[in-house]
């Protein structure tokens, strides 16, 4: 049940009118069953899963609280399923049961129960209760709530326990906070069906036929699929968000304004923010904290420690790790230059710093995601290659024109440069649009336009997933 | 203490200007983000000659709850 599919419009409607109408005290009863019944329907195995680990969890934090041994095992439990997950969805080791007797499901069960945000919450839940920072819940439908709640079981917001567990006996559904909520999810759609699924072929073209496409195209195409991702990934996160208040809660915010980021270090304040802040809290932090003796190499290993992690957790392959290098080495450069370059903002015009600060990033961010977007580390060596050979192309219709606004298959150049100029407003009005989204007003205007607008220029195919449900 | 609280911030931030109350949090500060904090932590304890426990630095967020577990120790 995809987020743009109309199945799923259909059980949204269902859940937010049941749950308006229902009293405080018994919604969170229903939403967990919601949530189950939401997850059930991707596959019965995930259902299983989730009521496994949620039991599992539940009970386990109960005399979790002081035992180190408990804890460490408990939490190796739920890391071990992540591992488990990447390896069985993308290894060989997903063939070799594929081809067992009894495998196929047995497969698909292990997949799910390293539902990669579902464990990060639970690992953070029996951090918590571990150190004393909270009391276990008492109730298990409220933590099932916390841990599964369906707009961010897939591809989070990552809460913590203390953000998310505290809302449960506090939702109001306001008629604002559904027409606020109807909003946000609107600009989610519109971003992800007109933006995101509109630049998902062009950018394919390029990738997948690396050896065909050189300079300034290709340059283009990882300009394209870093705008494809943060359109694709905060579209998801708006819908979540939106969703999430119309059931009375509120959500983490994941993204702002990201490619106005003037250094990396910013841009991992802007970029994914609720995994972020889960790496730093339980990663970064220990790791550093324990070795600040060593002052900046410190920040270093923690950094690199902390990327480490997050390749493990996006999945075990060389073109993540790789990824991963670039943007340790990024940050580590911006440890050891940070004072040369405060000095040097104050020495020139502050927006002409600021200005080439965000052109570096986007492009530093853009090199390292054709690592992220390539299937191969060759075709991402061969990718980048290309980039600095015949930069000028010789034939623009043939080299240029035609595998960005066809995307080599479809004959759609109108809706593709539409596109673009789309992209351009929302990348450049984030701000105000984001504002008019978030209003509690009922606006006419912006509610027609989005909606023209996806039924203009929007791809309605439900077999499209959104990117980051891979991890 | 504030005082001298406020040079060593001072000093971490670069910044000769920089005043701290104990409101003050990393939203205040531009430059105050998790590695900065690492650094801010260590001058802290140098400083003030104490060592300050993890779960103590989980749990700063003002300048005040830092006062307040350095008076502690001191």
């Amino acid at each position: 049940m995809n987020f743009n599919s109309s199945v799923f419009f259909l059980f949204l409607f269902i859940v937010v009118l049941v749950n308006w109408l229902l009293p405080q005290r018994s919604r969170f009863w229903f939403l967990a069953g919601a949530s189950l019944f939401f997850i059930g329907w991707h596959n019965i195995e995930s259902f299983f899963a989730v009521i496994l680990f949620s039991l599992f969890n539940y009970f386990i934090a109960k005399r979790v609280s002081g035992k180190r041994a408990l804890y460490i095992s408990s939490v190796s439990i739920n890391a071990a399923a992540i591992l488990l997950f990447n390896f069985f969805s993308e290894s060989i080791f997903g063939f070799i049961f594929s081809v067992s007797s009894v495998s196929f499901h047995v497969e698909k069960f292990i997949i799910a129960l390293g539902l990669s945000f579902y464990s990060l919450q639970n690992i953070s839940y029996l951090t918590e209760v571990y150190y004393k920072r909270m009391r276990p819940e008492k109730n298990i439908f409220r933590f099932t709530l916390y841990n599964s709640f369906f707009p961010k079981i897939i591809s989070g917001p990552v809460m913590f326990p203390k953000e998310f567990l505290p809302q449960i006996d506090n939702t109001v559904v306001t008629k604002e906070k559904l027409v606020s909520g109807f909003q946000r999810l609107l600009l989610g759609l519109l971003k992800k069906m007109v933006i995101a699924d509109r630049l998902a072929p062009a950018v394919s073209s390029i990738f997948d036929h690396s050896n065909e496409y050189s300079g300034l195209t290709t340059l283009v195409a990882s300009y394209l699929f870093t705008i494809q991702l943060y359109f694709d990934f905060s579209g998801y996160t708006d819908m979540a968000l939106g969703i999430g208040r119309m059931l009375g809660y509120e959500l983490k915010e994941n993204f702002n304004l990201p490619f106005r980021s003037a250094s990396v270090s910013d841009y991992w304040r802007r970029w994914h923010i609720s995994l972020i802040s889960w790496f730093t809290t339980y990663v970064f932090y220990p790791v550093a904290y324990r070795l600040r003796s060593l002052k900046k190499m410190a920040a270093v290993i923690g950094l690199s420690l902390t990327f480490f992690v997050s390749v493990i957790w996006h999945g075990i392959g060389i073109t993540f790790f790789a990824w991963a290098i670039c943007h340790a080495i990024y940050l580590s450069i911006e440890v050891f230059t940070k004072r040369y370059r405060q000095d040097l903002s104050e020495k020139i015009n502050d927006k002409l710093f600021k200005c080439v600060g965000v052109f570096i990033v986007f492009n530093a961010v853009c090199f390292s995601n054709i690592f992220f977007r390539s299937d191969s580390i060759g075709r991402a060596f061969e990718l980048i290659k290309n980039e600095f050979s015949d930069f000028i192309p010789g034939d623009w219709l043939r080299d240029f024109i035609a595998p960005l606004a066809v995307g080599g298959h479809q004959l759609d150049k109108f809706n593709f440069f539409s596109t673009i100029i789309l992209l351009l407003v929302f990348l450049l009005f984030e701000r105000k649009i984001n504002r008019i989204s978030e209003s509690v007003s009922f606006n006419v205007k912006y509610v027609v336009a989005c909606i023209l607008l996806i039924m203009t220029f929007g791809i309605f195919d439900s077999g499209t997933r959104f990117i980051y449900m891979q991890f | 203490m504030q005082e001298r609280l406020q040079e060593v911030f001072r000093k971490v931030f670069g910044n000769d200007k920089l005043v701290i109350t104990e409101s003050t949090s990393a939203k205040d500060i531009k430059m105050w983000d998790s590695l900065t904090h690492l650094e801010l932590i260590t001058a802290v304890e140098t400083e003030f000659n104490i060592r300050f426990s993890f779960t103590e630095v989980m749990e700063f967020n003002t300048v005040g709850d830092m006062m307040h577990a350095i008076r502690e120790k001191i």
